[in-house]
């Protein structure tokens, strides 16, 4: 039987549908980082 | 193309009103890119302050020898993003950009990749695969004992078991179409992940600290019991950079188990009449599989093979740290301290339980490694 504390209402979250997949959004842009480092178009980047 | 939902940040439109306003139950919709700006801004602005703000304590300690706590970028972040959640509110134009604080995450962790040589990600990711399986084995049969002891619904208990077992949100989103949960059970799962993951922010490095332990160690201790990646990523962070990097790789190896537990947990509910039967188990597998481990494992292989020069390496490791710095803002800005006492007292006891229980454990077995020379 389900308990007063675990039948209220939690607060409603909502998904955000972006049009592609975030990994491999993620996948794509590090890679293409990677490679535009390695050719010298971004260079010396420090934190 | 499949589309990818992403948990929305838990924060209220307004901080002094109790309950949530009538139309932020109305479901957002699909962002378009100007819709993302201000929120991505804001994560930009806030990790930005953050850095300044270290920098700032930086030059009053080592310029004008004042008394000033070295507080890293990390702290800070966290902080000024729970001071805006918590205090000032999160307006909704700002909402569908702070769910992307889950992109500059995963994009962090693909780029520190560079960090890692192969043989150490066959080795330590491989001796973290093994502890895994223990942690896994020992926090389900628990988190379930838990879940029965205090009366949790059976799915709810499931749900708690998949997100503290494995990587908590992501986990618990996973398994929420897989077992067919109610969605009541899967909004308190994640308030109490969400709400564990917080409370790790602050007890892990003070007992990383007061137990002397080592970058390496701890980092693969708060890849191993904290649950949710960004939280973890950022546990590991506040201990150390070397700390930081070794609990990405730790919490890679745990979350690529998600697909087979939550197959085995559909299955079971299958069994039981009470959630869809899994028709294609592989495909279900490489669905459920968080595919941006294989990015980490490119650019790892990438920087093995000598393919950048060691300054090239240090910028990639820097772009790195730049994409968390967003991510740590969005850590503070989806932590509403409301859910602490909306959530009930019962799922957060099991959590907490649980949470101290794989804490206890895997801080064993990462010692056990260390001390019996399994780990280097």
């Amino acid at each position: 039987m389900a308990t007063p504390e675990t039948t209220r209402p939690a607060q409603p979250r909502h998904g955000l549908k972006l049009p592609i997949n975030v990994d491999l959004l993620a996948i794509g842009i590090g890679l293409a980082l990677a490679v535009l480092i390695r050719f010298g178009v971004i260079h010396q980047i420090s934190f | 193309m499949s589309t990818q939902t992403i948990p929305m940040p838990i924060a209220a439109d307004s901080p002094s009103s109790s309950a949530a306003p009538p139309d932020s139950t109305a479901p957002l919709k699909p962002a378009s890119l100007p819709g993302l700006f201000p929120g991505v801004a804001l994560l930009f602005g806030i990790g930005l302050l953050g850095k300044l703000l270290q920098n700032a304590t930086t030059i009053l300690r080592t310029r004008y020898h004042l008394p000033v706590p070295h507080i890293e970028y990390v702290v800070w972040a966290i902080i000024l993003g729970l001071i805006v959640s918590n205090f000032l509110g999160v307006a909704r134009i700002f909402r569908p950009g702070i769910a992307t604080y889950e992109l500059w995450l995963k994009l962090g962790i693909v780029l520190v990749g560079a960090r890692f040589l192969l043989q150490d990600v066959l080795h330590i990711g491989g001796l973290s695969l093994l502890l895994v399986a223990v942690e896994l084995a020992l926090s389900l049969s628990v988190m379930t004992l838990l879940g029965r002891i205090f009366r949790l619904p059976p799915k709810l208990t499931s749900l708690l078991a998949i997100g503290s077992s494995i990587c908590g949100v992501t986990a618990i989103m996973a398994a929420q179409g897989a077992i067919d949960s109610d969605e009541e059970d899967t909004s308190t799962a994640i308030a109490a992940i969400l709400t564990l993951g917080a409370i790790a922010l602050v007890t892990f490095p003070a007992i990383g600290h007061s137990l002397h332990m080592g970058q390496q160690a701890y980092g693969m201790w708060a890849g191993l019991a904290v649950d949710n990646t960004a939280e973890s990523v950022a546990t590991g962070a506040l201990y150390g950079q070397d700390a930081g990097r070794w609990t990405i790789l730790a919490k890679t190896a745990r979350s690529s188990f998600i697909g087979f537990v939550v197959l085995g947990y559909a299955v079971y509910w299958a069994s039981k009449g009470k959630a869809a039967h899994v028709k294609n188990k592989p495909l279900f597998l490489w669905q459920k599989f968080p595919k941006f481990i294989l990015g980490f494992l490119a650019i790892s292989i990438l920087a093995t093979a000598g393919f950048f020069t060691q300054g090239q390496l240090n910028s990639i490791s820097s772009l790195s740290q730049w994409a968390f710095l967003p991510a740590f803002a969005g850590v503070g800005l989806r932590t509403n301290m409301r859910d602490l006492v909306d959530q009930g007292w019962r799922p957060l006891a099991v959590g907490i339980l649980g949470e101290v229980f794989i804490a206890i454990v895997t801080l064993g077995l990462v010692f056990w490694s260390y001390n019996h020379g399994v780990a280097r």
